[in-house]
């Protein structure tokens, strides 16, 4: 373990040398307890085919997640990310990295000001998952685009952002551009095909897996670099408009030697958030794609299945209390490959929440969540195919942050 | 304060009881004639002009930039260099817009808890602080006339103006729209006002405003353009740029 102990000593030696600058390293962490009620089918993430993170097999007093952030700023223009979780279910590893990346960002010398992230992150998609370890600001539960987004991809590339400053030309504002090539997200579009959408607070973290046995996503099967491209537009601190479009370019007919295929997942998603006033935050944003896997492209033994899910929320905050309610409509159409009930997957949810901050390091949320869905390959598993389900969560979260 | 200064003089040139009716009147009235005419040269002197912005709404304008600068060439003296302070507060600029003479050093203090690494490439300064917290960095000394516009690496919806001028009379305008410049010697002047939320083409809102000295002079701007929103940054301390 002589390269361990090399890596150590260098962190140790930059540490060192970063120490008497300002502010080089911050850690914020999060511990999250849940107080969890819930109705409906057994949980994905405990091997059925329910939408929600809890069931009534696994409810009560529950871990919610706990996260350490680390921001390590090297030099004045490049960042060390990571964030280290753990959400005590049955994953592989119980803590486990979700983002480790490095995040250039130079002065600007003109009106345009570069940005390149290198390594694992979450893709600038989301507008609801603003919160540092990705955290839903407004809910527990982000919507179902949202949930699926965390669950199933990941960058593991390079990125590289150009913004255009509009302050320096009189405009309030800024517009940038982002392009992104990645690998290891051949597995993308297998959860969504075998299980429709969810709506769980719980993302995949990069050596770990979701359900039960649990389904990795970041591995590498054709050796086919993905990509994606996209727009944000930021004007007066109360619109941001987010587009991007995403395909990461698998080989539907490449398959490990264990069977694993890869999926071709294409999407596009447009959002936007308008923060009106100061207590008031609309949301609404629109994904829609397809995903295939198997060799027969042009035959029935191709999977080939298509997408689409949309949200609106609206938010009102006013000191210390924050009220949300949201509502998401998703569906998933397969079209070939069918070797049973097909996976379509129709369904809507409501989501009402109200957050109390209280000091500065406790936060306490409530939420209540109710899905309805029809999904045919719940009859497989003697269920019925339409299901309704509902969570109430009572969050305790204690967050703070450490400085250096 | 001319008006209470002569009063108390009066008070102060209160006869003895052993003075004659005569050589008090005398007094009195020699006092009466030197304080006037002192007033009277200390007003001609230093003018007053008060300028008021006024937007569509007729609500005044607050944080607009007023310079004035007289038409006649070498009147107006230079304005004393005072240093000035930028600071950083709730993830914004503090004051957000800031008006200073060319050559005035300003400091630029991080009162937040968080660092912010500030920065301007505009053509009449440009300049960047690494990351710091508190004051640690010297002040910037701004050499060149023209509008510096700032922003914060790790903050993008930080801007924060600071507006360098030539010009020897300059302030920004108070809550309620207005602003008083006070010192002016006697003479025409071009007064220019500008705001980054005033939508108003500039050379639209020039005045030329007489200041006579006998009484303090006034111009009113209205403003025939709605204001382009202000910003407001909420500022999310949970926030990482997703």
């Amino acid at each position: 373990m002589r390269w361990l102990d090399q890596t150590l000593l260098w962190s140790v030696v930059l540490w060192a040398s970063a120490a008497g600058a300002q502010d080089r390293l911050n850690v914020s962490g999060d511990v999250d307890l849940r107080w969890v009620h819930a109705t409906g089918d057994p949980s994905y993430l405990n091997g059925g085919l329910g939408k929600l993170r809890f069931d009534p097999e696994h409810e009560g007093i529950r871990f919610g997640r706990a996260f350490l952030a680390p921001n390590w700023r090297v030099t004045d223009i490049v960042a060390v990310r990571a964030v280290v979780d753990a959400y005590g279910d049955h994953d592989r590893n119980p803590v486990d990295l979700s983002e480790f990346y490095v995040d250039v960002r130079p002065f600007p010398t003109t009106a345009v000001r570069w940005r390149a992230r290198i390594g694992a992150f979450f893709m600038p998609v989301s507008l609801e998952n603003r919160g540092i370890g990705w955290t839903d600001v407004y809910s527990i539960t982000p919507s179902a685009v949202n949930t699926w987004l965390g669950e199933e991809l990941r960058t593991i590339g390079a990125e590289i952002e150009a913004r255009w400053l509009g302050a320096s030309s009189g405009y309030l504002g800024d517009l940038a551009v982002v392009a992104a090539a990645y690998g290891w997200n051949d597995p993308a579009g297998a959860l969504i095909a075998q299980r429709g959408f969810a709506m769980t607070d719980r993302p995949s973290t990069l050596f770990g897996g979701l359900g039960r046995p649990p389904t990795r996503f970041y591995y590498e099967i054709d050796r086919r670099p993905g990509y994606y491209y996209g727009l944000n537009w930021r004007h007066h601190d109360r619109l941001e408009v987010r587009a991007l479009r995403y395909d990461n370019h698998g080989d539907p007919g490449a398959a490990t030697a264990a069977g694993g295929g890869a999926w071709r997942t294409r999407f596009s998603s447009l959002g936007a958030r308008l923060e009106p006033s100061a207590h008031w935050t609309f949301i609404a944003q629109y994904l829609g794609g397809d995903t295939a896997v198997g060799a027969d492209s042009s035959g029935d033994n191709q999977l080939y299945l298509n997408f689409h899910a949309a949200f609106a929320l609206a938010s009102f905050d006013w000191a210390r209390e924050r009220l949300t309610a949201r509502y998401d409509d998703f569906h998933t159409h397969q079209l070939s490959g069918l070797f049973g009930p097909p996976s379509n997957d129709t369904g809507h949810g409501w989501t009402f929440a109200w957050s109390h901050e209280c000091g500065d390091h406790w936060q306490f949320v409530t939420e209540w969540l109710r899905v309805t869905s029809r999904f045919p390959p719940r009859i497989a598993l003697g269920e019925a195919a339409e299901q309704v389900e509902s969570q109430v969560q009572l969050a305790a979260r204690y967050r703070f942050e450490l400085g250096w | 304060m001319s008006h209470v200064k002569f009063k108390s003089s009066i008070s102060r040139g209160s006869p003895s009881q052993s003075e004659t009716d005569f050589t008090f009147l005398k007094r009195t009235v020699a006092t009466w004639i030197t304080l006037t005419s002192l007033a009277g040269s200390l007003s001609v002197n230093a003018a007053e002009l008060s300028v008021m912005v006024v937007g569509r709404d007729g609500r005044g304008v607050d944080e607009v930039v007023v310079t004035a600068i007289s038409t006649a060439v070498n009147i107006g003296s230079s304005p004393t260099l005072r240093p000035a302070v930028m600071d950083q507060k709730n993830l914004a600029f503090l004051p957000r817009v800031l008006v200073v003479a060319t050559g005035t050093s300003v400091e630029f203090p991080n009162s937040d808890s968080v660092s912010h690494q500030v920065y301007s490439f505009s053509e009449a300064k440009y300049f960047h602080l690494p990351l710091y917290k508190g004051q640690v960095h010297p002040p910037v000394t701004f050499d060149r006339p023209g509008l510096v516009v700032l922003g914060c690496n790790i903050h993008d919806a930080m801007v924060g103006y600071i507006y360098v001028t030539d010009a020897p009379y300059f302030g920004t305008t108070e809550a309620g729209g207005s602003l008083h410049l006070k010192g002016l010697p006697p003479g025409d002047y071009r007064v220019t006002i500008w705001s980054p939320f005033i939508a108003d083409a500039p050379e639209s809102l020039i005045r030329t405003v007489h200041v006579d000295g006998n009484e303090p002079a006034t111009t009113r701007v209205q403003l025939t353009l709605a204001l382009r929103p202000l910003p407001e940054p909420k500022p999310h301390r949970h926030d990482w740029e997703y």
